[in-house]
């Protein structure tokens, strides 16, 4: 581990703006790489965004409510959570 | 333009399982003979629009007019469907990374259905060799075709993993990208788009006993949406496609058309089906 400070970021989406509802999509940026994660959503290192907080994730922007509330359009896949954490290079 | 006409294959049920899906696959229908020709050609024509590809009689009456896919286009966009005048190759040397999700350029979402993309695999393509992967349902699924690009692995994707010979029909809307690809070796694959010519009406393969009252309108994986939009949408886009959008009405609630152990036919269907 080196002593260069860099921000993790991981995404999902999620079926609710519930943090303890299902995980439905993901990518991660750990390190600068960027990752889909594991092929099998089983696999995936959380299931939950709650997961992802106990797990020391902070985060940093909330589903964006406001594009839910047209009823004939939908906007992207389910409620999107960002979070972050710090790494190192 | 050129045209093409023939006898439907779809019954309602598979329309309206398009409908639902987005997508159809139809494994392994394309000769090997025709397939050995192709990659032959497009071995001498590598570029990304092998467009001339059409004025070959053997890929027209081989791939292009091919009957398993030319009955499923007629089902979907009636008759006198008008056929391909480009052709794009997705060639790729693998190993690759995943592409990014994106829909392609100059879509309307809608529940019409006046074109069809169709992707051609001319070489077995297994996982390692990074087949489309599409997101089922997505086709109803709106977002800014920008605003998808940070997306990653989703729950319920399907990876267009077939034999050589494999041709798969897919609403323009869908959600697609090249999977991630781990073996080596060239992999092609072939789109094109089929057009609608005539008004939609319910002229493909008339299933007696199919009742657009109580058909099953749900979709089966992940939606991403709130709960019953999917057999709302799936149920326009059936009637848009039997030309009667103009019938198309909800009453919500519990009623017409979302599933239910009922004992009687759904409140809210709409009248003159």
């Amino acid at each position: 581990m080196g002593s260069k400070t860099v921000q993790d970021i991981l995404y999902l989406q999620a079926t609710t703006t519930s943090p303890t509802s299902e995980v439905v999509g993901m990518r991660i940026i750990e390190n600068g790489e960027i990752s889909d994660g594991p092929h099998d959503p089983d696999d995936w290192p959380y299931q939950t965004v709650l997961e992802a907080v106990r797990d020391g994730w902070r985060i940093i922007k909330f589903p964006e409510l406001a594009l839910m509330l047209d009823d004939s359009r939908t906007f992207g896949l389910g409620f999107e959570f960002i979070l972050e954490r710090e790494g190192r290079l | 333009m050129r045209q093409y006409d023939c006898e439907p294959t779809l019954n309602d049920t598979e329309v309206l399982e398009f409908c639902k899906n987005g997508f159809m696959m139809l494994e392994g229908v394309v000769s090997d003979e025709i397939n050995r020709r192709t990659n032959e050609y497009l071995e001498e024509h590598d570029g990304m629009e092998p467009t001339d590809i059409l004025d070959e009689d053997w890929f027209m009456d081989g791939v292009i007019k091919h009957p398993a896919v030319a009955g499923a286009l007629r089902s979907l966009l009636g008759k006198d469907f008008g056929l391909p005048n480009l052709v794009s190759n997705h060639r790729i040397q693998c190993p690759q990374p995943a592409q990014e999700w994106h829909y392609d350029g100059g879509d309307i979402f809608g529940p019409q259905l006046n074109y069809i993309q169709v992707f051609y695999y001319p070489q077995d393509c297994p996982r390692e060799l990074g087949p489309t992967e599409l997101l089922p349902g997505s086709h109803f699924l709106y977002s800014e075709r920008d605003m998808t690009k940070h997306l990653g692995r989703i729950r319920g994707s399907y990876h267009a993993v077939s034999p050589a010979g494999s041709i798969f029909l897919t609403d323009y809307s869908i959600w697609h990208r090249r999977s991630e690809s781990w073996g080596s070796g060239l992999r092609n694959n072939v789109k094109y788009n089929y057009w609608r010519t005539s008004p939609p009406t319910r002229d493909w393969v008339i299933d007696p006993d199919f009742d657009p009252a109580t058909a099953d309108y749900t979709f089966k994986g992940p939606t991403f949406r709130k709960q019953f939009q999917d057999c709302y949408d799936a149920a326009e886009m059936y009637f848009w496609l039997r030309g009667e959008h103009d019938k198309f009405k909800l009453i919500g609630g519990q009623g017409w058309p979302i599933p239910g152990n009922r004992n009687d036919v759904p409140y809210g269907v709409p009248e003159g089906i």
